[in-house]
């Protein structure tokens, strides 16, 4: 027998190995202690080997058996060390001592199974529950930030269940999806949102979640094949377990939320003085200064508090059915005023097992409610332009009582001028809810027959629904319409159904000692349908102003795959992949693809008790594919009918138009070819340990949105396969306890990551004159753009002028650097300066334990990533401070240094270096024993969340994954008091 | 191990279903599930869209529909291209930038990307707006390729659509040809040698090969000459479609500017071609406003218009945008009904100097106001002509050295009208000339004229001499249609005390002289509007029809210029607009123009306050006169000079509703020609074309504010005349050649 591990995945299957009662039986019992604290352990498990007995020990750290076999292993596991084997032979009392941060045993979770973490060939890492961040945590993705090397999470906001964008290696390919596969359970999520929800996460209550194990590399991805290019996530939720006592849990946490900073806008007093200053005093903007003094942006903000509460029953009927089931409510108000998310979400999780444990059985059913209330955004945006010499009420004001500039002759609202944010905030309502169901069950069959071989099908069930809807009333200002009554009343709806069905054997033999073969074959069907519908009208329902649409599609994804694992004198590891794929994105031609991978590893040390521990270096080499474009039918010939509000006119009819779509019938597949090399090391009996990896990922036939050469098709752009896209780095982490004694303990953690982004090629052609695709849409004028795929550069590259400065360093307005020396300043003078996405991340991790006392925190810093100040770039010219039809706006501060009468929008001026360091969090718990009756255990938690930025940037906050910052919603500092009880 | 027997029982079972499952699903799943078609009813795959016969005017509806709209929802949404601004990118509003920014007729003070550079002149081929124009003209190219290809005989015979339909469906055709012919045209002459793809060109990956301008040009003849007869006659198709009437004025259009596309004149077929648009039966619309209302489908003289609805038919591009960016400043957007605008596109001086007045909204006004004199010592000169009153001081005679010798014009409306002379304002002291020898004396005789008529009064308190002198008053000068040889005479308006003449002038000079001699004549030194014997002459800036008056009751005497009756295409909005623009950022620089309006010939708004009904005209009857007397002009034989002058003075009266405007033959030339195109077509998408024909364009010769770049304008590289292939075809495109200098 192998050592086996607490994963209950395994304790499961070994359950199902063996039952032969020969030997004779006695009653035993024991206490397990900490190795370095000689702290008792509660609730450590003690299972017998190869059956569904066992107990966990008490309060006291005790446990007793009866009718244990002399003949059998005892096997005991605690989250958080390595589990012990202990034979029973002729003892009947057992003091057993566990050793903590023990990670060589560690089990990860990889595709279709799972390994000893020290056997992988891959670039695999996990975060499991001790791991995770504290505090106020609404979205899965929050658990991960900062966490692992290579892995960028971006939240998106300071809102309330906001999502994130999560980037592995940065991105392999430019019009594609550039998301990872987020598989839950075994089951491959769609990535596409749901409308009127927030995050994609939002469905997994973090609390339920037991691990996280991200696939980085081809070799470990390639499994997954054509879904793999951008690394895989692997989530694995809590379950019960045989050997469980029935457990009562509760978590909960109370927070505080504030914004932090703000844009420095001129007050009240300044702003009458700057336009005393900039305009005569019988100018009409005299006349229409107001002599109130309102902060708008404190205006639109408030404290905002949230609450979280989470209860869990975890355990076993009758040692055969094992159970989890939670529930979950969350409560947050974001900090806009009126800004809302509450959700409620539930789990129940069976594992069973018949036949002698032949059979697994593991059924796991999510279920989440959300309900959204969304504050108009546009608010923040309007409240830093809004004149702060206008009081927000206006008793005279026929749009719902808030000040508002109107139209001198008509008295209709301007419609150029800012919106009172205060009546964007509090007359429009808007409103969704969100439900979804994930519901699978794995069935696990161990042939009778022929051990080593098992079968396991996983059927799965997604279903979501989104709806939602926003109602402005006509009185509104920013919905107003004198000639049909205005107002807004528009819903929306989207159901969301996919379905999985997957089948495979697995046949794992250890043919010698130290010689293991595992071979995996299996086919998978997945289908994804979605349709939704939406109706935008005025208030009165007018039909000429009513919009209504529907939109439906569907997708198959079809594989069969294969992978062997092959251990050899437990030295040397091999692996290989191979996994075939169908879309029906594709047309019958290309919608099969291939995806072959492998890895080989050998560890030249194992461990050892010397300095050195463990030592084991990992190439692996694959190649992975990525089909995940917006349309569902891009090969097909298809013609798309019109709205009828876009019909033509012929004599006195209107007629529908029906338009022949773009389309490219030889599309397929884009690949993605990753290297590999990494390193595994452990030192000083492994309180040094982690991994370097080098990699290369290099990616063709760019599922690219181009130009097609004019006249070939029905529309001027077209996703096709063009272009090539080059990542490569380098990724460090570095785990450590740098103290380990009985009563103090650090952990600390640390990794790094490089990555170089380049563009190889982009188009059938290489003349050198063109310039790339403009992307990174920017506030001012329309269609201004900043940045720009090109050739030998990063994507996204700002593409702008060279400022020209005077001697005092002041930028010289409308000069810019005639780069090319042919006399003018015009396109081809727009160079390459910098891209949003940082050259070096950091992710750190610290914990201290001391007594009862646990410190902890954790933080992120990005070094060389630069942001397009749009704010800035938008809102300091004096040109915005009057307008002819008489309003007023306000600027930024800063309009002082740069003195410009007209914006700059594509000066390089704008583009800040805006690297940062940011602490997630900061939290302290003090674990309470026996406190009260009936509660194992007690821990209180005070946590600050976002409590340190520390940037150069002057904008409001350097962290923006697009690099374009305009206006974000703020991200907030928490304080956080948690509870956390088992019963 | 304590499993129960009835658990053994379900084992067999649930092993036996899950294998079943499996195996089910996995057939079941089968690989058919992959070949998937739409399910969206809205999406159809080609395959089976046309088993709906009404499918073939829904395409048809679709080619036409892409010079209107930007995609599949209004006003924006599913858009037709990408790489754009919806709005940016609609045919119309792209088609607009190409023609009226570069020149002098409209600026824009948007921030949008490149946009400055079309008026600047200084755009580069990696150009945003130039890219989406090529791309909507090589849009609606494929569009029209595809409908041809699903359109063959065969493909109809195959689908069993009936005869009727069938012959429907030809017609369609010819329309769809012309339609593709038209975007041809545009990319002609925008692009000169372009990429060449008809129906035999399937979709997919391929390079399509570049035509030469001289090629596409008689590509473009033959494919309109071929399908001319199978388009209906002129104005027999229904509103909004195209006929024959269309087709030979895109012909004609070819024909006007072949010398610039081919390097060869087609004048002569330019005429025929006009000559055969005009028998199509249009007729003028009687006042020029109403061609550009909400209601101006109702004109008879759209030959090819680009249809817009408020409800049915909305985008952010063609006539919202045109009506829309027009409006900023302190303007009322619902005069011209639309609920607000977007503060954009105004007009620079070079357009608005081609109006002879434009003070005021609609034009027309005073020029120059009646100055008001200084005081100087008089003497009262009471008569028959004023009821004998030795108070009344309208009429005097004035001192202007001080000297005793006064002097002043008294008009007697009678024959042998009396009058006397005092210094005070009673008859306490009186002169008169008892024995009529030209010497007053105290208590003399009233003094007699003869004729009726103005008479110049001079007398001498020293010596009490005195003289009269009748005077007729004329206008002369170069300016005048008399030169200075001639003048034209003036009447006297008894009501206003003043003489005046209603007259056409050129840009030139003006005096004003009594008795068609040069003995007593007036000139303006100074400009001050103050009369001055002998003094400088007047000049008037720009030809026109004038209201001239001169006032000579009270010296200082004086004079006033209107433009009498004003041309009525002057539609400029001033208020609170400078004329000039310093800052092309501002919009309250420049004139704003207010010639296209979502409001009825009745003052009623279109049917959306944000989206216009107007219709734009893309051809229509003046554009046809004025090609046929610049072709006739350029040396076209089939017309004449006398149809030619004809056909211009049709366009220049209704312009001021006055036959007086008419020009005489003299000044029918193709400078006037020139002028009279930006005054009766601006904004309507000619002018860059216009100026490339007439050579001036780039050159420095003809200049208007902010060309090239610079306040004053200048000249610009000759390479501007034609856009650049955008570059990104250029890469996309390995058979395509750059234009010449980009």
């Amino acid at each position: 027998m192998k050592k086996l591990k607490e994963s209950s995945f395994f304790i499961l299957l070994c359950l199902c190995l063996s039952a032969n009662f020969v030997y004779a039986q006695k009653d035993i019992s024991g206490i397990i202690k900490d190795q370095v604290t000689g702290e008792s352990l509660i609730g450590a498990n003690v299972i017998i080997e190869g059956t569904g007995q066992g107990t966990s020990t008490d309060i006291d750290g005790k446990f007793s058996i009866s009718n244990v076999p002399e003949n059998a292993n005892l096997i005991i596991s605690y989250a958080g060390y390595a589990d012990q084997i202990v034979s029973v032979a002729n003892q009947s009392y057992f003091e057993i001592t566990m050793s903590a941060g023990e990670i060589l045993d560690e089990v990860v979770v990889i595709g279709y199974g799972t390994i000893k973490k020290d056997d992988a060939t891959g670039a695999i890492q996990s975060v499991s529950a001790k791991d995770f961040n504290k505090g106020s945590i609404s979205g899965a993705q929050e658990l991960l930030a900062g966490k692992i090397a290579g892995v960028n999470i971006t939240t998106n906001s300071g809102a309330p269940g906001d999502g994130a964008v999560i980037r592995i290696r940065g991105g392999s390919s430019l019009s594609a999806s550039n998301d990872p596969l987020i598989v839950i359970d075994g089951v491959p999520i769609d990535n596409g949102g749901i409308n009127g929800a927030r995050n994609v996460l939002n469905f997994v209550n973090p609390s339920d979640i037991e691990s996280f194990s991200v696939l980085k590399d081809a070799s470990a991805t390639a499994i997954y094949g054509s879904r793999a290019s951008n690394g895989v996530i692997l989530i694995t939720t809590k379950k019960g377990s045989v050997t469980d006592k029935f457990r009562l849990g509760y978590t909960g946490n109370f927070a505080i939320s504030n914004r932090i900073g703000e844009i420095d806008v001129f007050d009240a007093n300044e702003f009458r003085a700057l336009i005393g200053e900039r305009f005569a005093s019988d100018h009409p903007s005299q006349a229409i200064l107001g002599s109130a003094n309102t902060d708008w942006q404190d205006a639109i903000y408030e404290t905002a508090f949230g609450h979280d509460h989470n209860v869990s029953l975890s355990g076993a009927i009758k040692d055969f059915l094992p159970y989890r089931a939670s529930l979950g409510y969350t409560d947050k108000q974001g900090i806009l005023l009126g800004d809302k998310f509450q959700r409620t979400t539930a789990s129940l999780n069976l594992s069973p097992s018949f036949f002698s444990n032949t059979l697994q059985v593991n059924i796991s059913s999510k279920a989440m409610f959300t309900n959204n209330t969304f504050a108009d955004r546009g608010a923040i945006g309007s409240a830093v332009r809004f004149d702060p010499t206008q009081e927000i009420l206006d008793s005279e004001s026929e749009y719902g009582g808030y000040f508002t500039w109107v139209d001198a002759t008509s008295g209709f609202p301007n419609s150029l001028a800012p919106t009172n944010p205060l009546a964007l905030l509090n007359l429009k309502e808007d409103g969704s809810d969100v439900k979804r169901y994930i519901t699978n069950a794995t069935f696990d069959y161990r042939m009778p027959f022929l051990k080593a071989l098992r079968a396991n099908l996983n059927v799965g069930y997604d279903y979501a629904e989104g709806k939602g809807k926003t109602f402005i009333p006509a009185n509104a200002s920013f919905a107003f319409d004198s000639q049909n009554g205005g107002g807004t009343d528009n819903i929306y709806d989207q159901t969301k159904k996919n379905e999985l069905l997957e089948f495979y054997l697995n046949y794992n033999k250890e043919i010698k000692s130290g010689t293991t073969l595992d071979l995996l074959a299996g086919y998978s069907w997945q289908h994804f349908f979605f349709e939704d519908s939406f109706r935008s009208s005025n208030l009165a329902g007018t039909p000429e102003q009513t919009v209504e649409g529907e939109n439906s599609g569907e997708l198959y994804l079809l594989s069969i795959y294969g992978r062997a694992n092959l251990t050899l004198f437990d030295k040397l590891l091999l692996t290989g992949t191979l996994r075939r794929d169908a879309s029906s994105r594709f047309s019958p031609d290309n919608r099969w693809g291939l995806f072959p991978a492998g890895a080989i590893a050998y560890k030249l040390v194992d461990n050892d008790k010397g300095t050195l521990n463990n030592l084991k270096v990992r190439l692996g080499y694959g190649i992975t594919g990525q089909q995940e474009i917006g349309s569902y039918y891009v090969y097909q010939a298809r013609y798309l009918s019109g709205f009828e509000n876009a019909q033509y006119q012929f004599g006195d009819e209107f007629i529908q138009t029906l338009r022949p779509e773009g389309y490219d019938s030889d599309i397929k597949w884009e690949e993605t070819t990753t290297y590999n090399l990494g390193l595994d090391f452990g030192i000083l009996s492994n309180r040094i340990s982690g991994s370097i990896d080098l990699y290369q990922r290099e990616t063709k036939d760019l599922l690219n949105f181009i130009r097609v050469p004019a006249g070939t098709n029905l529309t001027n752009f077209i996703q096709t396969n063009i272009g090539n896209l080059e990542n490569k780095g380098i990724e460090i982490s570095l785990n450590t306890i740098p103290i380990q004694s009985k009563e103090l303990t650090w952990e600390f953690n640390i990794n790094m990551a490089a990555n170089q982004n380049e563009i190889t090629k982009l188009t059938a052609t290489d003349d050198p004159s063109f310039l790339g695709v403009p992307t990174g849409f920017i506030a001012g004028g329309i269609g201004n753009t900043i940045q720009i795929h090109s050739v030998g550069q990063a994507a996204s590259s700002f593409f702008v002028y060279e400022q020209v400065y005077d001697e005092e360093g002041i930028p010289v307005e409308g000069l810019f650097v005639d780069r090319n020396n042919d006399g003018v300043v015009n396109s081809s003078d727009l160079y390459h300066f910098e891209n949003p996405a940082a050259d070096i991340t950091f992710g750190f991790y610290s914990n201290v334990a001391w007594k009862k006392f646990d410190l902890s925190f954790a933080g992120r810093a990005n070094i060389g990533n630069y942001v397009y100040n749009n704010v800035a770039s938008d809102q300091a010219s004096y040109s915005g401070l009057f307008h002819p039809t008489l309003y007023l706006s306000n600027a930024l501060s800063n309009i002082r240094e740069t003195d410009f009468e007209n914006p700059q929008y594509l000066s390089d001026h704008f583009i800040q270096e805006a690297s940062f360091l940011r602490i997630d969090y900061i939290s302290l718990s003090y674990q309470l024993s026996n406190v009260l009756k009936n509660i194992k255990d007690l821990r209180l938690s005070f946590t600050v969340q976002n409590p340190i930025l520390i940037t150069n940037y002057t904008g409001v906050d350097p962290e923006l994954f697009s690099g374009i910052d305009n206006t974000i919603y703020p991200r907030t500092r928490s304080f956080v008091f948690g509870i956390n009880a088992n019963f | 191990m304590q499993i129960s027997k009835r658990m053994k029982v379900y084992s067999k079972k649930i092993k036996l279903s899950i294998t079943a499952i499996a195996i089910l699903f996995i057939c079941n799943a089968c690989f058919n599930d992959l070949d998937t078609v739409p399910i969206d009813p809205d999406e159809v795959t080609s395959e089976v869209v046309y088993d709906n016969p009404a499918a073939y005017r829904q395409v048809l509806a679709k080619v036409y529909a892409g010079l209107a709209l930007s995609g599949q929802q209004g006003p924006s949404g599913q858009a037709d291209i990408a790489g754009i601004d919806e709005g940016f990118g609609q045919y119309l509003r792209a088609l607009w930038y190409h023609q009226e920014f570069p020149t002098e007729e409209a600026v824009v003070g948007w921030a949008d990307q490149t946009i400055k550079d079309f008026h600047e002149q200084d755009w580069d081929a990696n150009d945003v707006f130039i890219s989406a124009f090529y791309s909507r003209i090589f849009y609606q190219i494929p569009l029209a390729n595809e409908f041809l290809r699903e359109t063959t005989d065969e493909k109809l015979s195959s689908r069993n659509v009936d005869e009727n339909l069938k012959s429907e469906i030809q017609g369609y055709r010819a329309e769809v040809r012309f339609l593709r012919a038209l975007s041809y045209w545009h990319a002609l002459d925008h692009f000169r040698n372009v990429p060449f793809i008809t129906e035999a060109n399937e979709v997919g990956a391929f390079f399509p090969e570049q035509i030469e301008a001289k090629e596409l040009f008689d590509y473009l003849v033959s494919e309109l000459t071929e399908i001319m007869s199978e388009l209906p006659p002129a104005r027999m198709n229904e509103y909004g479609r195209t006929d024959q009437g269309a087709a030979w004025m895109l012909l004609a259009k070819l024909y006007l500017n072949a010398e610039v596309y081919t390097g060869e004149s087609k004048y002569t077929e330019c005429v025929e071609a006009c000559n055969k648009v005009m028998e199509g039966g249009y007729t003028l619309e009687p006042e020029y406003q109403h061609l550009f209302l909400a209601d101006n489908h109702v004109t008879n003289e759209f030959i090819f218009p680009i249809v817009f609805d408020g409800v049915n038919t909305r985008t952010w591009g063609g006539m919202t945008f045109i009506i829309r960016a027009g409006i900023g400043g302190n303007m009322p957007a619902l005069e011209s009904g639309v609920e607000s605008g977007w503060g954009g596109t105004r007009t620079t001086s070079g357009l608005v100097n081609k109006f002879p007045s434009v003070v005021g909204t609609g034009g027309g006004g005073l020029i120059v106001s009646p100055a008001e004199g200084m005081e100087y010592p008089f003497v009262y000169i009471p008569g028959s002509y004023q009821g004998w009153d030795p108070a009344d001081n309208t009429t005097i005679l004035s001192s202007i050295n001080d000297d005793g010798n006064y002097e002043g014009y008294v008009y007697f409306p009678e024959d042998g009208g009396q009058f006397k002379v005092t210094p005070e304002p009673s008859w306490a002291i009186n002169y008169g000339d008892t024995d009529e020898d030209g010497i007053m004396e105290v208590n003399g005789r009233n003094i007699q004229v003869g004729e009726k008529g103005m008479y110049r009064v001079t007398f001498n308190i020293n010596d009490l001499s005195y003289s009269l002198t009748k005077t007729e008053w004329g206008l002369i000068g170069s300016a005048t249609s008399g030169g200075w040889d001639n003048d034209l005479d003036m009447e006297y308006d008894a009501e206003d005390g003043s003489f005046v003449i209603i007259t056409a002038l050129n840009t030139g000079d003006i005096k004003f002289r009594a008795n068609d001699e040069w003995d007593i004549d007036f000139g303006d030194t100074g400009a001050d509007a103050l009369l001055d014997a002998g003094g400088e002459n007047i000049k008037i800036e720009r030809g026109g029809v004038y209201e001239i008056r001169l006032y000579l009751d009270h010296p200082d005497y004086t004079y006033s210029i209107a433009s009498s009756s004003s041309d009525s295409r002057a539609i400029f909005y001033t208020d609170g607009q400078n004329l000039e623009i310093e800052d092309i950022g501002q919009f309250t620089e420049g004139y704003a123009v207010t010639k296209f309006k979502n409001v009825d010939r009745f003052g009623n708004s279109g049917s959306d306050i944000g989206f216009p009904d107007t219709d734009f005209p893309l051809f229509r009857l003046a554009d046809t006169y004025l090609m046929y007397a610049e072709a006739v002009l350029r040396g076209g034989t089939g017309g004449d000079m006398n149809t030619a002058l004809e056909l211009v003075n049709r366009v220049v009266t209704r312009a001021y509703q006055e036959e007086a405007a008419a020009i005489p033959m003299s000044e029918l030339n193709l400078d006037f020609i020139l002028d009279e195109r930006a005054r009766e077509l601006f904004w309507e998408c000619h002018r860059r074309t216009d100026l490339v024909r007439f050579g001036q364009f780039t050159n420095g010769d003809y200049v208007w504010p902010w060309k090239g770049g610079v306040p004053e304008g200048r000249a610009v590289d000759s390479k501007f005349d034609v856009y650049p292939i955008p570059t990104s075809d250029i890469t996309a495109n390995p058979k395509l050649r750059q234009n010449s200098g980009y």
